[in-house]
């Protein structure tokens, strides 16, 4: 007993201060600026509005899976009835691409409402398997409904087509605010109980976590971002289809971007974001490939890197960022101590 | 003083397997409270239906005056039930303090800076304090059950559930469990501890009951009931000819 107080942990350190903060807003700050005076090129832009919406995309996911323990594969619903909601909102009803994504938004969260009553009830596997089985049921509607021309799919049809930086602007700002908001979540109160269900459910709810609510306030969450994250990338490609609006490539992406990245890290899915785009647009050229490489990836990184790339930088040399630990001493406390050792 | 806690014709179980037959007892605010039986006599059991993981299909369980027979987890926690499990459950990926934490958060609905007073007062009286900014999932087994004690008292508990806390631990780790346990009882928790050392069930507690079948077979001072000829039976299995249905 008395041995062990010798091996007192050298601590974590915890990079998260003024000077990460100034790092991130500079870095948001010049995004902005080479986007608005287009010195990225057109090509680039599309890039890089690729990379912020599965960096948002991959938090969201990594928000259900990596803390709360909801292991989805079924987020591409939301997705597809953002697309249509775009879709169906600007070429039937004639309204603006705002509308759209707002209605999609909307639709998005009072689906995940109602899907909340049935999902919470499972865990583990049968939740991953009944959020898939509920995702092809809504495909399979939309390819014989006949209001969004079942199988032949929908165009978008705005006034004035978003231009590339236009596009690129808004996934900037969505990811920031994704980012964001996900980030003070685990910062709260909530989120301390939501880092403890992620360990051992029955036990957090034994010491008083509000295991429901707190489930439902990330669906929620997820559910509005990644539809806005579809309602984007309908505007981009300017149509809609049953079969890849409501494809499992979308979820298939979100976990290989969290399981490269890190589960359960905030910097994971920042990362897991960047290489999935970069990678999938460089096997763009080799087409038949493409997933089969991806897999593989995805396969050596589960068996050699089980943390993901930053969850073993972190472990490795024992630092974190964007952490959502709390420390058990703040500095005035050690200062206390020190006084009454003294 | 009043009961805490009482259980009145409690029936439960995990699905169709009923495990509590017609259970009934009841505990006084501020003792401490043996429980004892051989093994799947229904005392884990018995702290799952007390803290809300399984249901009662029939009786009533009130605790502190209150009806909780059908109450979720957390809000039992609220009211005070502070549980460990006999093998310990921490929140591996966070660090002691933290685990602790979040019992003070969110089971005594403190904000994170009055809670943090409540955690580290918690590792103090179960002697984590050193150890605080380690992983959980990195202690030892004594110290993983020194971790659900600490996390059970962060909840603020007026009922403490102690399920084998001194079960694996040497004779030593034992006396240091029984002083916990009268430290603890010292301020003012009311705890029910279901334990096999008989030695901390004779010295520690103020009454004793014995289940059997899921049943209450003898309630008492512990002293009689450790020697009665019924709580013998039961563990030496000596006469099976009444087993029923």
């Amino acid at each position: 007993m008395k041995d062990n107080t010798t091996t007192l942990h050298k601590p974590v350190k915890i990079l998260d201060g003024i000077v990460m903060l100034i790092i991130c807003i500079v870095i948001c700050v010049a995004l902005y600026v080479l986007g608005i005076t287009k010195t990225f090129s057109n090509n680039t832009m599309r890039y890089m509005f690729k990379i912020f919406l599965y960096i948002t995309m991959g938090t969201m996911w990594n928000l259900m899976s990596g803390f709360t323990g909801m292991t989805s594969l079924g987020q591409q619903v939301f997705i597809g009835i953002a697309g249509y909601s775009v879709a169906v909102m600007t070429s039937t009803y004639k309204m603006s691409m705002w509308m759209g994504l707002l209605v999609g938004a909307v639709i998005g969260v009072v689906f995940a409402l109602i899907l909340s009553f049935v999902l919470f009830r499972m865990r583990g596997m049968y939740f991953a398997v009944a959020t898939w089985l509920i995702a092809e049921a809504v495909r399979l509607w939309f390819n014989s409904w006949p209001f969004v021309k079942q199988g032949a799919g929908m165009t978008v049809a705005v006034k004035q087509i978003p231009k590339v930086r236009e596009l690129y602007i808004y996934a900037l700002t969505l990811m920031i605010i994704a980012l964001i908001v996900v980030y003070a979540l685990l910062r709260t109160k909530t989120g301390l109980g939501l880092t403890a269900m992620r360990d051992d459910a029955d036990a957090s709810s034994s010491v008083g976590v509000n295991i429901f609510k707190s489930k439902l306030l990330c669906y929620l969450i997820c559910s509005v971002f990644i539809a806005l994250c579809g309602g984007l990338f309908a505007l981009q490609k300017g149509s809609v289809l049953p079969s890849s609006s409501f494809g499992i490539d979308w979820t298939v992406a979100m976990v290989f971007i969290v399981i490269l990245g890190g589960v359960g890290t905030m910097a994971g899915p920042i990362l897991g974001g960047i290489i999935y785009v970069i990678l999938s647009e460089f096997l763009a050229h080799f087409p038949g490939w493409s997933n089969i490489i991806l897999g593989a990836i995805a396969i050596l990184v589960i068996i050699f890197l089980p943390d993901g790339i930053i969850g073993t930088l972190q472990k490795k040399l024992n630092f974190e960022i964007f952490s959502q630990k709390r420390l058990s001493a703040p500095k005035k406390s050690l200062k206390q101590k020190a006084d009454m050792a003294a | 003083m009043g009961n805490i806690l009482t259980f009145e014709h409690v029936d439960a179980g995990y699905g169709r397997v009923q495990i509590l037959h017609d259970l009934s007892f009841s505990v006084e605010e501020g003792e401490v409270y043996g429980v004892i039986g051989p093994n799947g006599c229904g005392k884990t059991t018995m702290f799952n239906a007390l803290i809300g993981l399984i249901i009662p299909n029939k009786g009533t369980i009130t605790f502190n005056g209150q009806n909780v027979t059908k109450m979720k987890p957390d809000k039992r926690c609220h009211l005070g039930i502070g549980r460990t499990y006999q093998v310990p459950r921490p929140f591996e990926g966070m660090s002691v303090y933290e685990n602790v934490l979040v019992a003070a958060v969110h089971g005594a609905n403190h904000n994170e800076k009055t809670g943090r007073e409540v955690a580290l007062k918690s590792l103090e009286l179960t002697e984590l304090y050193d150890k605080r900014e380690i992983l959980a999932g990195e202690l030892t087994l004594l110290d993983r059950k020194r971790l659900e004690i600490a996390r059970a008292l962060g909840t603020e508990p007026k009922l403490l559930l102690l399920d084998e806390v001194a079960a694996g631990l040497t004779e030593a780790e034992v006396q240091d469990v029984i002083k916990m346990v009268k430290n603890l009882k010292v301020a003012g928790y009311s705890i029910i501890w279901i334990e096999h050392v008989i030695q901390t069930m004779v010295e520690a507690t103020d009454h004793l009951m014995c289940m059997s079948d899921g049943h209450e077979l003898l309630i008492g001072e512990p002293r009689p009931v450790m020697e009665s000829k019924e709580v013998e039976e039961v563990y030496l299995g000596v006469e099976e000819e009444d087993e029923d249905e």
